[in-house]
């Protein structure tokens, strides 16, 4: 049994839908990951999950019963607000232990479980200190242990990292990953950062203006997308819209001719950079020339942009230190054919 | 050279400035203080000698005392009521688009422009016609009027403020409103009822013309007690009177800031 299923849910603001027809299963201990651009709906699919935000059509379950109508202070949901929304007027251990008030655990219960929850972010020391006292990082972790405490069914976490610099978001989002793997609850995660989703998830709901682009695991997304656009929001890739020919060969431009697994007719294929690989010599299979457009240095891998007969293609590849080709540098690259994907329709 | 000399000129004018505004400000009140010292039987702004007979005159004088003590009252009383009413007007107007939601806050910040000549002359005639006037609750009627917009103008700005994160963060807790109200919102928001009542307080505590038109036979605010004592009278008394609210201000305001302090610790 799923412990969150959306039903058709629908949310129109007057004549627009911020979220449409959008059906979704989490199973339990699963970390499923709402994925998409800004405005696409992903908060308010949340928000209709904590409760705050009522469908206009479609229904919500929780553990297998309908809450679509229940108030959120009757759902069994833990939220990690953006903001984090710490109570500035409550020590830690004060904010951690709001939630046992309110469910009438008695106090011995209470102190136990804030010690516990300390424990899990390793912030004892800090219990009583102000949030206005504590760093972002160490907010947000207090904004999880307050909504852990609770033991809900399902965490809600709204863009957790979006508040902190970039060299901490990488470690935090892997230290809460083993978290929440370990204590195995079940959680939605929004964010509209893709590397965050491909490397956080278990599964991935792509949005895109309301609706549901794809769901899958992360090698799924990334390797067979379902549409364009999930395509060109998850990692870089090359596309091109060309034709498939009666021997399965497909073709694009003057030059361009790789092997596919389709039937004949109009096709767009899709390679990621890492199946294009520079070689020595020019006229081997699948081996085409290209004119360099762009190359961007990123530490040990290099990102080129190519031009291979006006068709842009799009290129990752290892150089030895200061080996990496100029702009306008003419080379010569191979595609791999297993790189090859058809998106489909 | 010479940029050093405007620089010097700014400067000393800027003090000049500064110390004229502070004199002003203060001088009022000190002059009413050191009068009240006087030993003699006119107000004179520099008094000659020191004696707190008028101190013992105005505790002895039944109408500034039973006029301190209807000002107290009514100020108290209306400050408490107003508060209640003008939060749950901001609330109103801050949190909820309602049909006539804008006429709503005009009308109620409206005594803010409206002349309080104006304002009485209205009063008056509306608590003739209810059948209210020369009546006690029709002034505390008229004191909550002028006080509401004060407050619904700082709680609407308070609330503006308050993140409502917060509130849906406590919901989110299993909090029911009523709980969320009272340890979340009520709590963040004091420092802003603190501001509100203030203003409540001294509008009312201090009116002397809405005060007039809707005066009570036999209950007189201490306001227009003063105010009319001192068109037939030049005695010290006043001076002492005024002096015992300064005084009495003062420590409020002191007792209101060491309260807002502590707040801020937690
Ligand atoms: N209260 C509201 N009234 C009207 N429109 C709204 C409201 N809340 C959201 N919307 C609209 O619904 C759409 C989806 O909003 P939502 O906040 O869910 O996007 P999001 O995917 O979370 O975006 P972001 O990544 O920027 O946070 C947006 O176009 C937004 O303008
Ligand atoms: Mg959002």
């Amino acid at each position: 049994m799923s412990v969150v299923s959306l039903k058709n849910i629908s949310k129109m603001y007057g004549a627009t839908a911020a979220v449409e027809s959008v059906s979704l299963d989490v199973e339990k201990g699963e970390l499923l990951c709402l994925l998409g651009p800004s405005g696409c709906g992903k908060t308010t699919t949340l928000r209709m999950v904590a409760g705050f935000v009522k469908p206009t059509s479609g229904t919500v379950e929780i553990e297998g019963k309908e809450v679509t109508d229940l108030a959120p202070y009757r759902r069994d949901t833990g939220m990690v607000f953006q903001s984090y929304a710490l109570f500035p007027h409550m020590t830690v251990a004060q904010n951690i232990a709001f939630g046992l008030e309110n469910l009438g655990k008695p106090p011995k219960l209470r102190e136990q479980r804030v010690q516990e929850m300390l424990e899990l972010i390793e912030l004892a020391h800090l219990s009583r200190r102000y949030p206005a006292e504590l760093s972002g990082g160490q907010q947000q972790r207090v904004a999880l242990a307050r909504a852990l405490a609770m033991n809900p069914a399902v965490l809600l976490l709204d863009e957790p990292f979006s508040n902190l610099d970039a060299q901490l978001r990488v470690r935090l989002r892997e230290d809460l990953r083993s978290l929440l793997k370990r204590i195995q609850i079940t959680t939605l995660f929004v964010t509209h950062d893709q590397e965050e989703a491909l490397m956080f998830a278990d599964r991935i709901m792509v949005m895109r203006n309301g609706g549901v682009e794809q769901v899958g695991t992360p090698s799924e997304i990334y390797e067979t997308p379902a549409t364009r656009f999930v395509a060109e929001f998850i990692g870089w890739c090359s596309i091109f819209d060309g034709m498939v020919n009666g021997q399965g060969e497909f073709s694009v431009g003057d030059s361009i001719r790789l092997p596919v697994d389709a039937g004949p007719g109009p096709a767009t294929v899709i390679v990621r950079p890492e199946h294009v690989k520079p070689v020595e010599i020019p006229g081997q299979a699948h081996a085409f020339e290209a004119r360099v457009t762009s190359s961007n240095y990123h530490g040990s891998l290099c990102r080129l942009r190519l031009d291979v007969s006006g068709q842009e293609v799009l290129m990752e590849a290892h150089y030895p230190h200061g080996r990496a080709p100029k702009v306008n540098e003419r080379i010569a690259i191979s595609i791999n054919s297993k790189g090859v994907r058809r998106l489909p329709g | 050279m010479n940029s050093d000399l405007i620089d010097t000129v700014l400067g000393v004018a800027g003090l000049a400035v500064r110390f004229t505004v502070y004199v002003m400000l203060i001088s009022p009140a000190g002059i009413v203080v050191l009068a009240s010292f006087t030993r003699e039987d006119t107000l004179s702004f520099l008094p000659s000698g020191f004696s707190l007979r008028w101190y013992e005159a105005a505790f002895s004088s039944s109408p500034f005392m039973s006029a301190l003590w209807t000002s107290s009252q009514l100020a108290i009383v209306a400050t408490i009521v107003v508060l209640i009413l003008g939060t749950a007007a901001a609330f109103a107007i801050a949190r909820y688009r309602f049909k006539g939601s804008s006429l709503f806050q005009s009308l109620v910040l409206s005594p803010l422009i409206v002349p309080i000549v104006v304002l009485g002359l209205g009063l008056l005639q509306f608590l003739a016609w209810v059948g209210l006037s020369n009546s006690f609750v029709g002034l505390f009627v008229g004191h909550l009027v002028i006080m509401l917009p004060y407050v619904v103008r700082t709680m609407i700005g308070g609330l503006l403020v308050l993140n409502r994160a917060l509130e849906e963060a406590a919901m989110n807790l299993r909090a029911r409103p009523f709980r969320v109200f009272r340890r979340i919102t009520l709590p963040l928001l004091a420092p802003s009822l603190i501001t509100a009542g203030v203003f409540a307080f001294v509008t009312s505590f201090g009116n002397v013309t809405l005060s007039s038109f809707l005066a009570v036979t036999g209950t007189v605010t201490l306001p227009v007690q003063i105010f009319t004592y001192v068109e037939y009278s030049y005695e010290p008394i006043v001076a002492a009177v005024s002096s015992i609210v300064i005084a009495v201000t003062i420590v409020v305001i002191l007792i209101i800031e060491r309260v807002i302090g502590v707040d801020k610790l937690f």
